[in-house]
């Protein structure tokens, strides 16, 4: 112990570079799943945190909410088959938004997500996630997601839809509940009707886009899609987790991002790996002399071992301290947050194949043989 | 091959030369102490004495290597007293050759190569730098292992390399550190044989450093110094 | 700077895990790069080609198509200010196309653009019902002449031939008539149909330095005009991207640096006592110096050469469409020249230790 922190002291600089090479790379790292998760979240975030455990798009909708339509014909289709229980119409449109609640007048991309209310509000599409205030009961009446409120939309703010003007007011906020990474509103199915409408006066009514279904009983919600999916080549159902994970774009960030992850992560036990093995070569005389003056071969080993854990330590500790502030940040409309369970794991897997990549300069110091101090050839020759 | 400018007559002259070390509680340490010592331009002469004596000091002062408190040092009629750092490495790139103590040939680097490197880092001069490496690996015996890296050299091998690499550039003085300790009482004959041909037939003045006793016959006289004094 | 070449030939062994360092971290800037490329590039096609000196989208509509009415009598407006020679309308629908030989539930995702006046690379519009497709379109099965089926309506559509670099939002474009988009549009979003004459945005060619601005104006704000790269970065999206990628590969770029610094300054350390004696035979510091980057410049040229042969790999064995992938030469050769600048400033932590490597320390170990 006392050998290890001794020579790292004696070279502050080699080992100061090592810690900052590691720190960035785990705050770069972190950063980086964060914001994976708030994209994701921010796209699907409404799909995945709304009440349906079934969701019926079009096929030519492509799981797109704003792409699907339900027609008439469909919703007898979908009614008719035997796993669908209650269901209930979604419609979705992006609106320019103006939130009263925003200081400098700016409008933002607004997503309104309309559901039938029911008695209180909870109807088939309605937000799980409510935090703050309550679900809307009336027309007119919004529940914001949380990433949202900076921007302006608060609980009592109101939001004008642009043109036409029509006015909606925020009663409640909800955890991840956006979609498509911007400002969502979950609203009465008829606030979203009459807002297509007063945006657009040559526009029809609307058609749901799609439809929430409640499985029948006795049906789990994979046998309702399947049952529901069987009736007809024009309806695509998925359970809300499909629903979530197929939306166009989602796989993409993920498989992107997993690639990312996958080089940054070899990269730390490589630089961990080779810095410790070029510093023992290059201590070679001291350890050989260690050993010959009577140090056990392992005590060695564990010096190595404990610098290891405390540079990848060190360096995990300054890392996740750079990702804190920025963790708490806005991203351009995404929300990202201090994601706890990836401090955990990268911290164990990044100590972990350090730990194995030092390995190979410990094989090196067991190697060592005591004689040598005497003929002075060492590890190095 | 060439010879050392005939005008000079002294390879070296030293006058009450130095050094004093300033340690860091203030207090100074003299590692040479009115140094004054003159060498022939052909002379051969050995420096001997203990530990800690002073002789690497007075070695890495007539070599340019180190610069003195006080004092003058004229090599091979040139005065280095007063050269800076640019100027001192300039004067060790064409008028001194080394024979390290430890031999201290660059290890990816071949004996042919390793004799070179003088002309790399120094006047480039290519292809007359090459011939004359050439000639003296085959003056020193060493013609068929010109493309043998050190590690595939003998320790007698080594040290001909490095004398080699000290005449590369035609030096008014080469300074030998050290050069039989790490060898056997017949080998080191045998170095020191190679050593006094070589400095006598060329007519280059040499400092041969040693606390070793055995070989200090194999120059023209030795000089003694303790705890940095020079005895006569 | 000879020697230390050799060196780096000669010992090769010892620079190799270095070497595979930076290629991963080579690797990483040129995949961020053609991420980041890729997926700019698929948003923003269609508005890039566009030959224009302004595009004019009505005044709420936050830049987004879907959202813009122009209708003829600000149309007029617009025709009317002074320096703008020619005016054509624009407009698109983004639908699910059905390609012939494909699942019933496997559709190509499409814009359908209405288009009066020509992007570059793509040919006047052509007759109703007909449209040219943009070449990403192949990876969904479409050919030349076939008859796509587009929509929940079905509306025939037949593909006469393709253009290059025109997708939109990440969808594979089409380019048709205004009649056709306007057709297409009212039986498959009935919703968002468009009376006859009004279309989404304006295409506006012209003189006069600020050409938006002056649009803008004269329709007393009821528009919000954009030059053609004002109008990319309107995108959404596309700014986020830009700002947030950059700044990944910027600290990217930074350990890179640090990891050959940490590198270098190990493998000078190592050299001490060889660099003193050839500071001894009269080696000066910057020569020793410049030896020591140049290996630096080596070691990274190999590294940013072997990633970037594996990333064009990466980029033609991908299938088409599972990552936004483009790769560039432009890209690959940025990433180079930042990975060749990151390895000239490491060295410079190994700057002062060179500078202080005394020559008289090659002489005796033991006196």
């Amino acid at each position: 112990m006392f050998l290890a922190f001794k020579e790292m002291a004696r070279a502050k600089v080699r080992f100061a570079l090592l810690i900052a090479a590691i720190a960035l790379l785990v705050f770069l790292i972190l950063f980086q799943q964060s914001l994976q998760n708030g994209l994701i979240t921010g796209f699907i975030g409404a799909i995945r945190e709304q009440n349906a455990p079934v969701l019926v798009y079009s096929v030519d909708g492509q799981r797109v909410l704003q792409g699907s339509v339900i027609t008439p014909d469909m919703e007898a289709d979908i009614l008719a088959a035997p796993g669908t229980g209650e269901t209930g119409p979604i419609g979705q449109g992006t609106f320019t938004g103006l939130p009263s609640g925003n200081a400098d007048g700016e409008t933002f991309d607004t997503t309104l997500i309309g559901y039938e209310l029911g008695p209180d509000g909870d109807g088939i599409g309605a937000p799980t996630t409510v935090v703050e205030g309550r679900l809307p009961t009336a027309d007119d009446e919004g529940v914001v997601s949380d990433a949202d409120v900076a921007l302006g939309y608060d609980i009592d703010d109101t939001v004008t839809l642009l043109p036409g003007g029509k006015e909606i007011t925020i009663v409640g906020v909800a955890e991840n509940a956006q979609l498509n990474v911007s400002p969502t509103l979950f609203v009465s199915y008829d606030t979203y009707l009459s807002a297509v409408k007063s945006v657009n006066p040559d526009a029809g009514t609307p058609l749901p886009n799609v439809l929430g279904v409640i499985p029948a009983d006795g049906f789990t919600p994979d046998e309702a899609v399947a049952s529901i999916n069987e009736q007809s080549l024009e309806l695509d159902a998925l359970t809300k987790q499909d629903a979530a994970t197929e939306t166009p774009g989602v796989a993409q960030v993920q498989q992107s991002f997993n690639i990312i992850f996958l080089l940054y992560g070899l990269v730390v036990p490589c630089v961990t790996g080779l810095f410790f093995l070029i510093v023992t070569f290059q201590k070679a005389n001291s350890l050989t002399l260690l050993r010959a003056i009577g140090a056990p071969a392992g005590r060695l080993v564990s010096s190595l071992l404990i610098q290891v854990v405390v540079i990848i330590g060190v360096g995990l500790l300054i890392g996740t301290l750079l990702y804190y502030p920025v963790s708490q940040q806005a991203l351009g409309g995404i929300a990202l947050q201090f994601e706890t369970a990836a401090v955990i794991f990268w911290s164990v897997l990044l100590l972990s194949l350090g730990v194995l990549s030092s390995l190979v300069a410990a094989r090196r110091v067991l190697k060592i043989d005591p004689i040598e101090a005497t003929t002075g050839q060492g590890v190095g020759s | 091959m060439t010879t050392a400018p005939a005008a000079v007559s002294t390879a070296l002259q030293l006058n009450d030369v130095r050094k004093v070390y300033t340690m860091g509680d203030g207090s100074q340490v003299v590692a040479l102490d009115h140094a004054t010592l003159t060498l022939g331009s052909d002379e051969m002469v050995a420096l001997v004495g203990p530990s800690g004596s002073g002789k690497t000091t007075l070695c890495s002062i007539a070599g340019g290597i180190l610069s003195a408190t006080e004092g003058t040092i004229v090599v091979g009629g040139e005065d280095i007293s007063n050269h800076n750092a640019k100027e001192l490495t300039k004067f060790r790139q064409d008028r001194v050759g080394f024979v390290f103590q430890s031999v201290n040939l660059v290890p990816f680097l071949n004996a042919r190569e390793n004799l070179l490197v003088v002309d790399e880092l120094g006047k480039r001069t290519g292809a007359p730098a090459r011939a004359r490496a050439d000639q003296l690996l085959e003056e020193l015996g060493l013609a068929d292992r010109a493309k043998n890296l050190p590690s595939q050299l003998s320790g007698g091998q080594r040290q001909r390399v490095a004398i080699g690499r000290a005449l590369m550039n035609d030096p008014a003085l080469v300074l030998f550190d050290e050069p039989t300790s790490a060898l056997d009482t017949k080998l080191g004959e045998q170095v020191m044989e190679l050593i006094q041909g070589e400095m006598k037939s060329r007519g280059i003045a040499a400092i041969v450093v040693t606390h070793d006793e055995r070989i200090t016959h194999y120059c023209d006289r030795s000089v003694h110094i303790v705890d940095g004094r020079l005895e006569a | 700077m000879k020697l230390a070449l050799k060196e780096l030939r000669r010992r090769p062994g010892r620079f190799a895990t270095a070497t595979v360092i930076l290629t991963l971290i080579a690797i990483l800037l040129m995949f961020l790069g053609g991420l980041l490329d890729g997926l700019i590039a698929s948003s923003t096609g269609a508005i890039r080609a566009q030959n224009a000196d302004a595009i004019v989208y009505s005044d709420t509509a936050q830049a987004s198509f879907v959202r813009s009415r122009i209708d003829p009598e600000l149309r007029a407006q617009v025709e009317a200010v002074e320096g703008v020679t020619e005016v054509g309308g624009i407009g698109n629908v983004q639908l699910g196309a059905r390609v012939p030989g494909n699942g019933p539930r496997d559709l190509a995702s499409v814009a359908l653009f209405g288009y009066e006046l020509a992007p570059d690379g793509v040919p006047d519009a052509p007759p109703y019902g007909q449209a040219w497709a943009d070449d990403s379109i192949k990876a969904d099965g479409v050919e030349e002449g076939m008859i796509i089926e587009v929509g929940p309506a079905r509306t025939p559509i037949a593909i006469i031939g393709f253009v290059a670099d025109t997708n939109f939002n990440g969808q594979s474009s089409l380019w048709a008539s205004p009649d056709t988009w306007r057709d297409t549009l009212s039986a498959n979003r009935p919703d968002a149909q468009l009376g006859p004459d009004v279309f989404q945005a304006l295409i506006v060619r012209g003189d006069g330095a600020n050409l938006p601005d002056a649009i803008d104006a004269a329709t007393g704000g009821a528009t919000d005009s954009y030059s053609v790269d004002g109008a990319v970065a309107a995108i959404p999206g596309v700014t986020e991207q830009q700002g947030t990628f950059n700044q990944i590969i910027g600290v990217t770029v930074a350990i890179a640096l640090v990891v050959i610094g940490l590198f270098f300054a190990l493998l000078t350390v190592e050299r001490t006592s060889l660099y003193g004696v050839l500071k001894a035979l009269g080696a000066k510091s910057s020569t020793i110096f410049a030896g020591l980057v140049a290996q630096a410049v080596v070691v990274t040229a190999i590294a940013a050469f072997v990633a970037g042969t594996l990333v064009i790999l990466l980029d033609l064995l991908l299938p088409p469409g599972s990552i936004p992938l483009l790769i560039t030469p432009s890209r690959i050769i940025l990433s180079v020249v930042l990975l060749l600048v990151a390895a000239v400033l490491g060295c410079s932590f190994s700057l002062r230790r060179v500078l202080r490597i005394d020559p008289a320390s090659a002489i005796g170990t033991t006196s």
